[in-house]
């Protein structure tokens, strides 16, 4: 560990992530990892400050732990995961003194809570529903594609269907047709209904401190739920100003002082932004590896910056790099789903193998020959990484490895 | 990047290529150097795979080994079993070699690099020396030599890897440019005379080995130094043991040689072979030849020479000529060629002379093996000859050395120990079960007043059927195997080890009645330890026990532990005596049915096969590291009783060496 300035704020890490706290560990500030006593053994060996807490719904115990973070004088609590959002929230609340904190996190934990307060901050955002039945979901999708003017017989515009309180592509279902809605388990409901936004979508990370942006990046999706790159295309980056309007007008409306969000964002063919839906902890495929690969800097230390009351504005200033300029390459990684019903081995695809921007995989031999057909989005079975100089050549590498055979 | 291709392939070429990745290798290996030590475990596996790509590149492996000491001061080795280089076993590197996944793979060839830096002096690391490197290295290539010489790679290397495999020779060559062909070859010597000091019954892969020398040593030009004299013993002991034979011209040549041979010459090559096979312990083919062709030529006056027999031997072939010739007859061809030691020992043993193994013998001679055994015997050696003169050269192997069985790849350690037993003390039950089980299939056993007959128990489908152990071994362990689990279920219940009961009635009458065990089963933890070890001395000790001698083999239980002292699992010796060694120490003398007994147990226990007492087999330790290292064995109840209690310190010097190794999170 080293030395810890007492000056400097204590943050309360909550969730394990491994990459989290090595990173925490790192710098000067003294931390503690709020985790599931599962974690306590290896925290316990190898030294990492550690409390004990079980993160399930908020209770009537939950004061505790803010009060045992209190006592303990520790200045912010981070989430690092969904489940932990509003958990942060409710201990910032009492250890800043502002019950608004514990509100805010709500919004962020419930995607139709949302998107209503985005629709009242003036935020664009699409048609979108609860539904508590499969009669709601399929009005929904008759009322969309009626508003379309399609006619009987057309193909539907389909609807997403999003679980309220998940991260990413868990739980997120495509609807087309009333058969598809038969398909829906009874127990993924209630959740909220989009219309589909034709469009490029893509996510932005944005460090925030003192109600200031102190960095941005935009996190190109060459295929949703596939492949992502760091920094976007010049393509994508052309939208820079436009974004940063934006991710301003989202911290008027949910009125964030200090952070990291990481909202989602569609631009449609004719020019106009639609908000998607804002997380308030670091995102999933490794983005926070990708831009450390690209840029240098750890994403997790800048987020304790942005968290810590205690961080002064030359700190934060010298921390961070200059977006897309300061960039030493592209980095993108591939998420790969089997394309045969039977695989027996991982076998990397030669091209891919031999490629100068390939880097390395996380992949590992299957375990059972057959292929479990994916529901809903479903889950990769690890990711490849790239590293490259040029944007385009990146992004056409990406959408390529989808042609590819990586399970055979 | 200045040129931006319209396909997303590749354009690099492979110099270029390489640099890219050790480009990425230097981002890895940055961010793996500054991860907390919780945290590289989570940062290593991109390192390794870096690693693999850039060895796969041509010159992949010099770049690397470049690398390899900013690797291991980053911690790509931390919490591996690669972590100290010290403790690291030569022998283990060639199955990693073929079964390791990828990721192992990687890792062992980086340790490999590592150990190549400190031998060459580029790397300095604490805890391993230049000299213990470059050992290292030299036994690691002695033991893949195959890899070395050769362009071909085995089955289950095809199978595992097929791309590694590549890597792997090449880095194998790219050491032995480094470490030089001598040490090899040296090295090899040395180990095969090791082996064969332990005189095992199964010598296919010490013969693989030798037939590897010859070949190096017939094609190139190597200076082997000192090492070539033992080099040449091995291999004319295989090839031609004999002033005829040199030539190993093959045998319808060597028989057509001897026909026009004089008494003197004949006697001359009888002793020649007799001379190698004693000496060295290995048979050659030429001699099983020489044998049939006495017998052929009526010239069995010549075979206690070939034989090289002493007056006891003698002995026994003269008063049971005619069965020996007949066993000859039988079992010896240059397929079984092993069988002659087996053989003389076998004579020389003196065990025809107990009453039932004359008659034993010529039962087992007629015995009409039954299909499953015939298949069974056939799947592991051969077609070459019938099933049952494989199994006649290996029952001979057996009662000649009841002490060079091995258990093969097999975790079958009590039913190997078992055989071993009976060969040793009760050798017509052996004969008895082989008959059994080769001719009906089936070994009857009791237990506790209950009978348990092994064709009637299920058959464990987790075990294979070994076959890589000997014919005898491939014939009774599934037997014995499924009894011994059988015993097992029927006293699980009892809350106790089961070895209690067990022992006694799986072997015989002659195992101690009186148990003693040091953990406690419920808790894995010590019970009693102070009182298992006085009582240990008690009865084995010649100096505390009234100087009474083992008598019979009696069975015993060791926690094994590895070179760094790590507990490794419970395993199945016997001890067979106790006694002072030439330089006075008392050591304990034991059978340990693994394949190379020479262990290295960590705490600078070593257990020895030779030097220090031991007969051909036998393994030993002085008495307090064995006592040090033992968790069960049994005693008589009716005459066991301390004459002499244990000196305190000896007690506290044993329990030191439990403590720092197995014991450590077993004390109460």
């Amino acid at each position: 560990m080293s030395a810890k300035n007492q000056e400097k704020g204590y943050v309360a890490l909550l969730g394990w992530s491994l990459n989290a706290i090595d990173a925490v560990d790192r710098m000067d500030r003294r931390y503690v990892v709020i985790a599931p006593p599962w974690a306590e053994e290896y925290a316990t060996k190898h030294s990492i400050p550690y409390i004990p807490w079980n993160f399930e719904r908020l209770n009537d115990r939950s004061m505790e732990i803010a009060q045992t973070l209190q006592d303990e004088g520790v200045d912010v609590a981070i989430p690092l995961f969904e489940e932990t959002v509003e958990w942060a929230g409710a201990i910032n609340a009492v250890l800043m003194k502002n019950p608004r904190l514990m509100g805010q996190s709500l919004l962020f934990r419930d995607k139709a809570l949302m998107k209503r307060r985005a629709q009242l901050g003036g935020i664009r955002v699409g048609i979108f529903e609860e539904a508590h039945d499969k009669t709601d979901v399929i009005h929904f999708l008759k009322r969309v594609n009626q508003a379309l003017l399609k006619l009987d017989g057309d193909p539907n515009d389909p609807i997403h269907l999003k679980a309220f309180d998940k991260a990413g592509c868990l739980g997120h279902r495509v609807v087309r047709t009333p058969d598809d809605v038969q398909a829906i388990p009874e127990d993924e409901f209630p959740f909220l209904m989009e219309s589909h936004l034709d469009g490029w979508e893509f996510a932005v990370e944005a460090w925030i401190h003192d109600r200031k942006i102190r960095f941005l990046n935009i996190s190109e999706y060459v295929t949703l739920g596939y492949s992502v790159f760091v920094p976007a295309s010049p393509e994508l980056e052309k939208w820079r100003p436009r974004i940063e309007e934006e991710i301003e007008k989202l911290i008027e409306t949910f009125d964030i002082d200090f952070g990291f969000i990481h909202p989602e964002y569609f631009v449609t063919k004719d020019g106009k932004m639609y908000f998607g839906e804002v997380a308030y902890r670091p995102p999933g495929f490794k983005v926070f590896e990708l831009l450390e690969r690209a840029y240098g800097f750890n994403a997790y230390q800048g987020m304790v910056l942005a968290f810590d009351p205690h961080t002064t504005e030359e700190e934060i200033t010298a921390f961070f790099p200059k977006e897309v300029v300061d960039a030493k390459g592209h980095a993108g990684c591939f998420g790969v789903y089997p394309r045969r019903r039977v695989v027996s081995e991982l076998r990397i695809p030669e091209e891919t193998e031999q490629h100068e921007y390939f880097e390395f995989h996380e992949l590992q031999a299957p375990q059972e020959n057959k292929v479990t057909k994916r529901s809903a989005f479903g889950t990769h079975w690890g990711l490849v990484y790239f590293f490259g100089a040029e944007p385009y050549r990146m992004r056409d590498l990406l959408k390529h490895q989808e042609e590819l055979d990586f399970y055979v | 990047m200045s040129e931006v291709s319209p396909e997303t392939g590749p354009v690099a070429s492979s110099g270029e290529l390489a640099d890219v990745i050790e480009s990425s290798l230097e981002q890895a290996v940055g961010r793996l150097e500054r991860s907390r030590d919780f945290a590289k475990p989570a940062a290593t596996p991109q390192v390794l795979e870096l690693c693999r790509r850039l060895m796969m590149q041509p010159g992949g492996i010099e770049r690397l080994y470049l690398w390899a000491p900013r690797l291991d001061r980053a911690g790509v080795f931390l919490g591996t079993d690669w972590q100290d280089p010290k403790t690291l076993l030569a022998g283990l590197v060639a199955n990693t070699f073929e079964l390791g996944d990828r990721q192992t793979l990687v890792i062992e060839c980086l340790s490999q690099l590592r150990a190549l830096s400190v031998a060459s002096g580029s790397y300095v690391r604490a805890g391993f020396s230049a000299e213990q490197a470059h050992h290292f290295l030299s036994q690691v290539l002695a033991h893949n030599l195959s890899k070395v010489f050769s362009a071909g790679a085995s089955e289950a290397e095809r199978q595992n890897q097929p791309e590694m495999t590549r890597v792997v020779n090449d880095l194998l060559h790219f050491l032995v440019g480094h470490v030089g062909y001598e040490d090899i070859l040296g090295n090899l010597t040395d180990e095969i005379w090791r082996i064969l000091g332990q005189r095992p019954i199964q010598v296919g892969h010490v013969k693989a080995m030798i037939t590897q020398i010859a070949i190096t040593l017939a094609g190139g030009d190597y200076s082997l130094g000192d090492a070539r004299l033992g080099a040449d013993r091995l291999i004319s002991a295989l090839f031609g043991p004999t002033k005829t034979s040199l030539d190993d011209l093959g045998i319808p040549h060597y028989r057509a040689y001897l026909a026009a041979m004089d008494f003197n010459a004949l006697q001359q090559e009888a002793r020649g072979f007799a001379r190698a096979m004693h000496d060295v312990g290995l048979v050659s083919d030429y001699h099983a030849a020489f044998l049939r062709w006495l017998l052929e030529n009526e010239r069995v006056e010549l075979i206690p020479d070939a034989l090289g027999l002493s007056n006891t031997g003698l002995d026994s072939l003269q008063c049971y000529s005619k069965l020996v010739y007949q066993l000859i007859e039988e079992a010896i061809y240059p397929e079984t060629a092993q069988a002659i030691y087996g053989l003389a020992m076998l004579l020389e043993r003196g065990v025809l002379f107990i009453p039932p193994i004359g008659p034993g013998l010529w039962r087992q001679i007629s015995l009409d093996l039954s299909e499953n055994a015939n298949a069974a015997i056939s799947a592991a050696f051969g077609q070459a000859l019938p099933a049952r003169v494989f199994l006649l050269a290996g029952t001979i192997s057996v009662l000649g050395q009841p002490l060079g069985l091995g258990q093969g790849n097999n975790p079958t350690c009590q039913s190997v120990r078992a055989i071993s037993m009976w060969s040793f003390n009760a050798p017509d039950y052996l004969l008895h079960l082989i008959d059994q089980v080769g001719h009906f299939d089936g070994m009857l056993m009791h237990f506790e007043g209950a009978s348990i007959n092994s064709a009637e128990l299920p058959v464990d489908l987790t075990r294979a059927v070994p076959i890589d152990s000997d014919p005898v071994s491939n014939l009774l362990v599934p037997h014995l195997d499924r009894i011994y689990l059988q015993m097992g279920r029927l006293c699980a219940d009892r809350g106790e080890d089961p070895h209690r009961w067990i022992n006694p009635e799986f072997h015989g009458w002659w195992v101690g009645r009186g148990f003693n065990i040091a953990v406690d089963v419920a808790t894995g933890k010590l019970h009693d330890y102070d009182g298992f070890l006085r009582n240990f001395f008690a009865c084995y000790h010649p100096l505390n026990n009234g100087n009474q001698l083992v008598i019979h083999p009696q069975p015993a239980g060791l926690a094994v532990t590895d070179s760094s002292a790590r507990f490794v699992g419970w395993h199945a010796i016997t001890i067979l005596r106790v006694a002072l060694d030439q330089s006075g120490e008392m050591r304990v003398y034991f059978y340990n049915p693994n394949n190379d007994s020479g262990q290295n147990w960590g705490n600078g226990i070593k257990v020895s096969t030779q030097d220090n007492g031991e007969r051909y087999g036998e393994s030993s330790l002085p008495f307090n590291e064995l006592a040090s290292r033992l968790y069960i064995f049994h005693d008589d109840p009716l005459t066991s009783n301390a004459v002499w209690g244990v000196a305190e310190d000896e007690l506290q010097n044993v329990k030191e060496m439990a403590f720092s190794s197995w014991a450590a999170d077993r004390i109460t």
